[in-house]
């Protein structure tokens, strides 16, 4: 058992190390096969600060995936929140229609999304990044699930209690349920972070680009510089890794829907 | 202190919305400027810096906002632009890929400017590159890279075998496959590779004999086209006599490069670049291509390049002058972009150029740019094909059902051909 699941991390971890390892050498180095740590990931980084706007770059996706996560936790968490504890026919009939949207690919309502966007003059904005992940089914469901495990008696002692229904939320439901937060942060800015397709249509201005939209143009030359390539994968999977590392505890109980 | 930081996250996250609701872009276009998309900034974006600042010259106070996009993207955005009708959103100018002009302008014919009538001298520019461009009759696009395939070799692995890149001029394709089978036999290396499975292999000895993928018509024409089971046969005895090795894609295929795994390669000549950053200098030479045992086969075809079309929402006049002044009009421009980028013209006056004439120490001596302008001219007319890229899908398939499967020639075509009728919905 143990030795199926070493060779499964060692696969799993072995793109993320030869990006690594690649990140340290020269291009004709990493063509020849070399899995070696190299001594060019100075040169790396200064050819990469020299051919695209890192600092741009960085800046945008981390805050285009930080406001979208705050604003889409706080949309969802309400949504699922009342979808449960206001719970009534109509509203599991809604629930049913927002749980098939999930079935609906993104290429087939991205047109009629861009039409939106452009005609909301949101094009190049991060209002218009966040757009389609401000409401995703998929966390509402998340959220409605794991509130089925949050005590109704709370509630209703909180009631007798005199606290009014927004405070009941955020003052009991919202610490009670921080795994299922913390797996909805960690889901929801790694979605956001590492979004290409959409930014890739509305983010036209180069001083809107994101974090995967440069690596795709760092690819897009004829002669391609894989040093400096895997350098930009490897700083654009350092968030998202950091993240994850500081909310792993609880990302585990908040997919399974365990509550503190 | 819980509510102090409270207030403070509040204040930042309004801050970074307050930042976010602006739009990037500027709403107001200053009327000498021009918007151009393209994706290589070593390569055409640095062609349009130098054009750029030789217009400015001659236009002072001229901006130009050049925007880096892979071609995957200006493909998808005409694409939700076209079906959007979004046009405004269109740059004043655009790089396109050569084979994929056609079935834009057909599909969306109103993202384009026709340049016909506009001035610019077509007639300077070589026909086999233009072909791409004209759509009814009607001129699309101004040329930009030159898309000529070459051969080139590492004369020290040929010297080996007792071979000189003379030995690969002007041959046939049953001479080149034995001439690699000596390479294969004596040093142990197959001659060449290329990336994907082949198609685009195919399509270029295809095009090298004056013919097409699809008939008069404009009809898939696989089963009964001699020039295609000709190019098929060969391209199989190589890869099967062990002489052509086939990467599976773009990286592993300059990796058998750069390893030396292979004598050389058989590519359009922005193959060159590449050559030169993997090297060794001083033994590459460069050669034409080998020619179908057909009649009408010639030693001369194109893989395909680039050009820059005009959008529907240009500033017409502006990027008209600009495209005439410098990419159809500047000797100055393709002097300076070759030596620094490799950006070798279709531009006729551009190879009387000096610097097209120098030997390239690089290629041993070799006056490698005149030579493959002197290619260029030589490739004969062919029929282009608005369903391009659906032939070249299936024809991948079909040489994976050959080489992998087993499966026997016709059968393989006979399934391709029917597959891409299916999609044109014939």
């Amino acid at each position: 058992m143990y030795v199926f699941l070493s060779i499964a991390a060692a696969l799993s971890l072995f793109p993320l190390i030869w990006a690594v390892i690649s990140a340290t050498n020269a291009n004709t180095d990493i063509l020849r096969g070399t899995m070696l740590p190299g001594t060019h990931l100075i040169q790396n980084f200064n050819r990469l600060t020299e051919l695209t706007d890192l600092g741009r770059a960085f800046w945008n996706s981390a805050r285009n995936a930080t406001m979208a996560t705050f604003i889409s936790i706080v949309i969802c968490s309400l949504a699922g929140y009342g979808f449960e504890i206001y719970h009534s026919k109509a509203k599991d009939r809604l629930m049913s229609v927002l749980l098939l949207s999930m079935m609906i690919p993104f290429a087939a309502v991205m047109i009629p999304l861009f039409q939106l966007t452009a005609n909301l003059s949101l094009l190049n904005t991060t209002l218009g990044f966040m757009l389609p992940t401000l409401s995703t089914a998929f966390l509402i469901m998340l959220f409605r699930q794991n509130t089925r495990t949050f005590p109704q008696e709370m509630i209703e002692a909180a009631r007798i209690d005199g606290l009014n229904e927004i405070s009941i939320f955020l003052r009991m439901y919202v610490p009670t349920m921080k795994s299922t937060y913390a797996a909805a942060i960690t889901i929801t800015f790694m979605g956001t972070w590492n979004v290409f397709l959409w930014p890739r249509i509305i983010m036209i201005s180069p001083e809107s680009i994101t974090m995967p939209i440069l690596i795709s143009n760092l690819m897009a030359g004829y002669v391609a510089d894989f040093g400096v390539i895997m350098l930009a994968v490897t700083i654009a999977t350092l968030p998202t890794i950091v993240l994850f590392s500081f909310l792993q505890r609880y990302f585990a109980e908040g997919m399974t829907g365990t509550i503190k | 202190m819980k509510k102090l930081l409270v207030l403070l996250l509040t204040l930042v996250m309004a801050g970074m919305l307050l930042t976010a609701c602006g739009r990037d872009d500027a709403e107001d276009v200053a009327v000498n400027e021009l918007t151009v998309w393209s994706w290589d900034p070593a390569f055409n974006m640095f062609a349009m810096e130098v054009a750029a600042e030789i217009f400015e010259r001659s236009n002072p106070g001229f901006v130009l906002n050049n925007v880096e996009m892979p071609w995957e993207t200006i493909d998808m955005q005409l694409t939700t632009i076209g079906i959007s009708g979004e046009h405004h959103l269109l740059p004043d100018i655009m790089l396109i890929q050569d084979q994929a002009i056609e079935i834009s302008v057909l599909t969306f014919p109103q993202l384009f400017a026709d340049i016909t009538n506009s001035g610019i001298n077509f007639n300077e520019f070589a026909s086999g590159k233009t072909d791409f461009s004209v759509v009814n009759g009607r001129n699309f696009a101004v040329p930009f890279d030159n898309g000529v395939t070459i051969t080139a070799f590492r004369t020290d692995i040929l010297a080996q075998a007792g071979l000189t890149i003379g030995d690969f001029t002007n041959v046939t394709w049953n001479q080149f496959i034995d001439l690699g089978r000596q390479v294969l036999d004596t040093t142990g290396m197959p001659l060449l590779s290329t990336y994907g499975v082949g198609a685009s292999f195919m399509d270029v000895m295809v095009k090298s004999a004056g013919t097409s993928l699809f008939d008069a018509n404009g009809q898939p024409n696989f089963v009964n086209n001699p020039a295609f089971r000709e190019a098929v046969d060969r391209f199989i005895e190589m890869v099967d006599a062990g002489v052509m090795l086939l990467p599976g894609d773009w990286s592993d295929y300059i990796g058998t490069l750069a390893a030396h795994d292979v004598a050389g390669t058989l590519a359009g000549c922005w193959i060159l670049g590449t050559i030169q950053e993997v090297g060794p200098a001083g033994v590459w030479a460069v050669t034409n291509i080998p020619r179908l045992n057909i009649p009408g086969g010639t030693n001369y075809s194109s893989w395909g390049g680039s050009s820059w079309v005009i959008t529907s929402n240009a500033n017409f006049d502006l990027a008209v002058a600009f495209m005439n002044y410098t990419f159809a009009g500047s000797t100055e421009l393709y002097d300076r972009i070759l030596p620094a980028a490799g950006a070798l013209s279709t531009w006729g006056p551009a190879a009387a150029s000096t610097v097209y004439l120098e030997p390239q120490p690089f290629f041993g001596g070799q006056t490698v740019f005149a030579d493959i302008i002197r290619f260029s001219q030589n490739i004969p007319d062919f029929m282009g094909g608005i369903h391009h890229y659906t032939a070249m899908d299936q024809i991948d398939i079909a040489l994976g059902n050959i080489i992998n499967l087993g499966m026997s020639i016709e059968d393989a075509l006979r399934e391709a051909e029917a597959a891409v009728r299916f999609e044109m919905g014939l």
